[in-house]
C-alpha cells in the first residue's frame, strides 16, 4: 500500500525541519535564519503500524511565488495532493502566521493539524494561546508543542495517524470580505466554471489569487480560458479598484488581517507587559552602524582564531601520526610497488588531507554556531549598506557566510534571494569563498612557510578571496547581469541559545562529507598522481606523465613564478581543492622537502591561485543545476582569468619588493 | 487631520498604522505576507542612518531598508 504523505508547509523559521527531524529521527539542517530549507526534504516515520512520508518543505510567508523555495512550497501544496498538511506555526508571531494558515484554508485544503509551535518562548514573553479554543475557532486540529524540546511529538502524530485515517472532521474558516469583494469573488469564479481548471483548483483560491494578480496563477488561467476573457476579468477587477480607490491585493489584506485580529481573540491573551527583551538589547549593538562592524569583525577574527588556535595542535599532532604510521608500515612491505603506493601514494596523500579535518570540523562547529545563535540575519541587515555598493543585497551575506563551509550549500542558499538577477550574480561570485577545502590548502602552505605568521597569512588570503568576490559582484552586476535593486527586508529571529546536541550533530554531519571525499574522491586522486609520478620512469627524471602533463601547463605557470608541480596539482585540485595538498604530498613525500622546493613568495601565490581559480566540479554542477550551462562555464572561464592575473600581479610585486 | 507618513520618517518608539503601501504587486505581495498589511500596527524599534530599520510588527521584529519603508505609509499613532 502506497504511503501516507504528510506535508509540513509554514512561515520561515518557525521550526518545521525541526519538528521533521523529530518525526523521522533524521538529521536535516536547523538553523535560525529564515531560508535554511530550500529544497523539500523527504523522510519516513511510522506509528500505530501505518507509515507515513513526511515532505518538509521551504518556509514561505505567502503562498504568492516570490522565490524559487516559495514556489516549490506553493507547487507541492498545489499538486503534491498530501494526505495531511501540518501548518507549523510561531506561537510568539501568531497573527502573522495565521496569515498563511488562511491561505492554505482557501486553497481548499481540508486535511490540515496545525503544529502550534515555540510554546516555551511564546510562555517566557507572556502570549497565552487556549490550543482547544484555537483549534474551535479555526476548525482544524491545534496541537501545542516545543518541537526543540521534543514536547508535543507523540501527539502531532496521532493527529496525523488519526486524519489520515479520516476519523477526524475538520471546518476551517475562511475569511468572508466586504460584499464588493465577494461580488468580484463571485464574478471570476462564474468566468471559470465549465473549464478544466474547475477539477484541479478550489475557484475560489484562483479568484482571489487573480485578485491578488499573481503572476503565475494569471499564466495558469491564461492558457485555459485564453486571453480574451481573462482580459474581461482583469478589466472588471480595475473597475472596483477604481471603485474602491485602491488596489485589491491591499483591500484583501487589509481584510484578512483584520479577520485574522478578530479571530485571535477569542484564544490569545497576553499576560504581563513587554519589557525590553535581551534580542533587542543586542541587536542595538549588533546592528548598529558602527559597534555592529565592530562586532562583526571581532566575532570573525575570533572564529578564526578558535579554529587555528584549536585546529592546528591537532592538525600536526595527526600528520605525525600518519608519518609515523608510514615509516612503521614502509619496512613490512616487500613489494617495492605496493609500498610506494601505500606508503607515498595512498598515505603521503590522503593522509595529509585527513590531517586537516580538525580545522574543518572546527570551521563548521564555529558556523553552526552562527547560525544556531541567530547572528546571520544580523549580519545581513548590518551588511545591506556595504553589499549594495558591490550590487548585492544584504541578505547575499548568508549564503556567502556558508560558503566558508562549502560552496555548494552557498550555491543552492541563493534561492531565498527574491530578485532573479541578485540571485545569479551571489551564484556566479560564491565559489571565491574559501570553503572548508581550501582552509586546508591554506593552512597547509601557511603552516609549512610561513611558521608563527601562520594566521596572519591565512586571514590575507581569505581576506584577498572575499574582495576578488565582492569586486566581481561589481563587475558582473555591472556589465554581465544588469538590472535593478530590489528592496531590503528580514526577519530578525529571537537569538537563542545554541543547543550542543544541533551543533555537535551538525558540525559532524558536514565535516563528515569531508572524511568522506577523502576516502573516495582523494583517494582515487592520490592513487593516480602516485601512478602518474613514477611511471613510465620515476618522477625526477623529467620523463614520468606527471613531469610531461606539468611541463605542458609550466609556461604559463612561470608568468605566476610556479613550475609544473603546481600546474599538475592545480590540475588534480579542479575535482577537489584537497587534492592541491595531496599532490604536493605524494611528489615530495615530506613536508620538509617541499619547504625546500619552493620559496614562501611562490608558496602565498599558490594559496592565493588554487583559492581563486576555479571551482570544484560539484560547485560548477550546483551552479548549472541552478541555472544553466551557460553561467556555469562562464564563472569557470572568469575564475580562470582572475586567478591567472591576481596570481601574476602578487608574484611581480613580491619579486619587485625582493621577496623572492 | 490624519497625519499619513511614510514609516520611514518616524522615531524609534513612535507607532503607526499601515494605511497603504507604494509599489508593484511583487513589492506590495512580499510585505502583505510579512503581516504589513493595511491594518496592522507597526513600531520602531530603531532607526540606523546609515543602516536599516528595525520595526517590530505583531510580535516579530525586521529589519528593512529605507527604500522599502519610505514605500510603506502609516497613520502616525
Ligand atoms: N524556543 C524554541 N525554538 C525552537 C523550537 N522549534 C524550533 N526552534 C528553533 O527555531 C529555529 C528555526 O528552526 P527550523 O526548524 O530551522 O525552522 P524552519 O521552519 O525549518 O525554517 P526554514 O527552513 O528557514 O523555513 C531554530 O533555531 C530552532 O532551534 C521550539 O519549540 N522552541
Ligand atoms: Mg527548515
Amino acid at each position: 500500500m502506497a504511503m501516507k504523505v504528510v506535508a509540513l508547509a509554514g512561515n520561515p523559521n518557525v521550526g518545521k525541519t525541526t519538528v521533521f527531524n523529530s518525526l523521522t529521527g533524521m538529521r536535516q539542517h536547523v538553523g535560525n535564519w529564515p531560508g535554511v530549507t530550500v529544497e523539500k526534504k523527504e523522510g519516513v516515520f511510522e506509528y500505530k503500524g501505518e507509515k507515513f512520508l513526511v515532505v518538509d518543505l521551504p518556509g514561505t510567508y505567502s503562498l504568492t511565488a516570490h522565490s524559487i523555495d516559495e514556489l516549490v512550497a506553493r507547487n507541492f501544496l498545489l499538486n503534491g495532493n498530501p494526505d495531511v498538511v501540518v501548518n507549523v506555526v510561531d506561537a510568539t508571531s501568531l497573527l502573522r502566521n495565521l496569515l498563511l494558515t488562511m491561505e492554505i484554508f482557501e486553497m481548499g485544503l481540508k486535511n490540515v493539524v496545525i503544529a502550534l509551535n515555540k510554546i516555551d518562548l511564546a510562555e517566557k514573553k507572556g502570549i497565552r494561546i487556549d490550543p482547544l479554543k484555537m483549534s474551535k475557532a479555526l476548525g482544524v486540529p491545534v496541537v501545542a508543542m516545543s518541537a526543540k524540546e521534543g514536547i508535543g511529538i507523540e501527539e502531532l502524530k496521532d493527529k496525523i495517524y488519526e486524519m489520515a485515517q479520516g476519523r477526524i472532521k475538520t471546518n476551517p474558516v475562511v475569511p468572508r470580505y466586504d460584499p464588493e469583494v465577494e461580488r468580484e469573488i463571485e464574478h471570476i469564479t462564474n468566468s471559470l466554471k465549465g473549464t478544466k481548471l474547475e477539477r484541479r483548483y478550489p475557484l475560489r483560491w484562483l479568484a482571489i489569487k487573480l485578485l491578488q494578480r499573481d503572476d503565475e496563477v494569471m499564466k495558469l488561467v491564461l492558457r485555459h480560458i485564453g486571453e480574451e476573457r481573462l482580459r474581461e476579468i482583469m478589466t472588471h477587477i480595475g473597475e472596483a479598484e477604481a471603485r474602491y480607490g485602491r488596489a485589491m491585493d491591499l483591500i484583501i489584506a487589509s481584510q484578512k488581517y483584520e479577520f485574522i485580529d478578530r479571530l485571535t481573540h477569542e484564544f490569545m491573551s497576553y499576560v504581563g507587559k513587554e519589557k525590553e527583551s535581551l534580542t533587542d538589547q543586542l541587536d542595538r549593538i549588533l546592528i548598529h552602524p558602527v559597534y555592529g562592524f565592530i562586532a562583526l569583525a571581532m566575532v570573525f577574527y575570533a572564529v578564526f582564531k578558535f579554529i587555528f588556535a584549536l585546529g592546528l595542535p591537532l592538525q600536526e599532532w595527526l600528520d605525525g601520526l600518519f608519518a609515523s604510521f608510514g615509516e612503521w608500515l614502509a619496512p613490512q612491505i616487500a613489494n617495492e610497488t605496493l609500498r610506494g603506493l601505500l606508503v607515498d601514494g595512498i598515505i603521503g596523500g590522503v593522509g595529509s588531507v585527513l590531517s586537516f579535518f580538525p580545522l574543518v570540523f572546527l570551521l563548521f562547529f564555529a558556523l553552526s554556531i552562527l547560525e544556531d545563535v541567530g547572528y546571520m540575519a544580523r549580519v545581513a541587515a548590518l551588511m545591506e549598506g556595504i553589499m549594495r555598493k558591490f550590487g548585492l543585497p544584504g541578505k547575499s551575506v548568508i549564503p556567502l557566510v556558508l560558503g566558508l563551509g562549502c560552496n555548494v550549500p552557498a550555491v543552492m542558499a541563493t534561492r531565498t534571494l527574491e530578485d532573479e538577477r541578485e540571485r545569479l550574480v551571489t551564484m556566479l561570485v560564491s565559489p571565491f569563498i574559501p570553503c572548508s577545502a581550501r582552509l586546508s590548502v591554506i593552512s597547509f602552505l601557511a603552516g609549512a612557510f610561513f611558521g608563527s605568521n601562520h594566521s596572519i597569512v591565512a586571514l590575507s588570503v581569505y581576506l584577498i578571496a572575499i574582495l576578488v568576490a565582492l569586486l566581481s559582484a561589481w563587475l558582473v552586476g555591472r556589465f554581465v547581469v544588469k538590472g535593478e535593486e530590489s528592496p531590503f527586508v528580514i526577519e530578525l529571529p529571537e537569538y537563542l541559545i545554541p543547543s550542543w546536541k544541533t551543533v555537535v550533530t551538525h558540525s559532524w554531519e558536514r565535516s563528515k562529507e569531508f572524511v568522506k571525499k577523502a576516502g573516495t574522491i582523494i583517494l582515487l586522486g592520490a592513487i593516480a598522481i602516485w601512478y602518474l609520478s613514477n611511471y613510465p620512469v620515476e618522477i625526477g627524471s623529467g620523463k614520468s606523465y606527471a613531469e610531461k602533463l606539468g611541463y605542458l601547463f609550466e609556461p604559463y605557470m612561470r608568468l605566476m613564478g610556479l613550475d609544473w608541480k603546481a600546474a599538475v596539482s592545480l590540475l588534480f585540485g579542479i575535482i577537489a581543492k584537497e587534492n592541491v595538498i595531496s599532490t604536493y604530498g605524494v611528489i615530495y613525500g615530506t613536508t620538509e622537502a617541499i619547504k625546500n622546493a619552493m620559496t614562501p613568495l611562490q608558496a602565498y601565490v599558490l594559496a592565493v591561485v588554487t583559492t581563486l581559480y576555479i571551482p570544484c566540479i560539484a560547485t560548477i554542477g550546483a551552479i548549472r543545476a541552478e541555472s544553466n550551462w551557460k553561467w556555469a562555464l562562464f564563472t569557470t572561464a572568469y575564475m580562470i582569468a582572475v586567478a591567472s592575473i591576481v596570481g601574476i600581479l602578487i608574484w611581480h610585486a613580491g619579486v619587485a619588493l625582493g621577496l623572492a | 487631520m490624519l497625519m499619513i507618513v511614510p514609516l520611514s520618517s518616524l522615531k524609534p518608539g513612535e507607532r503607526g498604522i499601515v494605511v497603504n503601501l507604494q509599489g508593484g504587486p511583487g513589492f506590495r505581495n512580499r510585505v502583505l505576507g510579512m503581516g504589513i498589511a493595511p491594518g496592522a500596527v507597526v513600531q520602531v524599534v530603531e532607526a540606523y542612518n546609515p543602516g536599516p530599520m528595525v520595526i517590530s510588527v505583531s510580535g516579530t521584529r525586521f529589519a528593512v531598508g529605507r527604500g522599502m519603508a519610505s514605500r510603506i505609509l502609516v497613520r502616525k499613532l
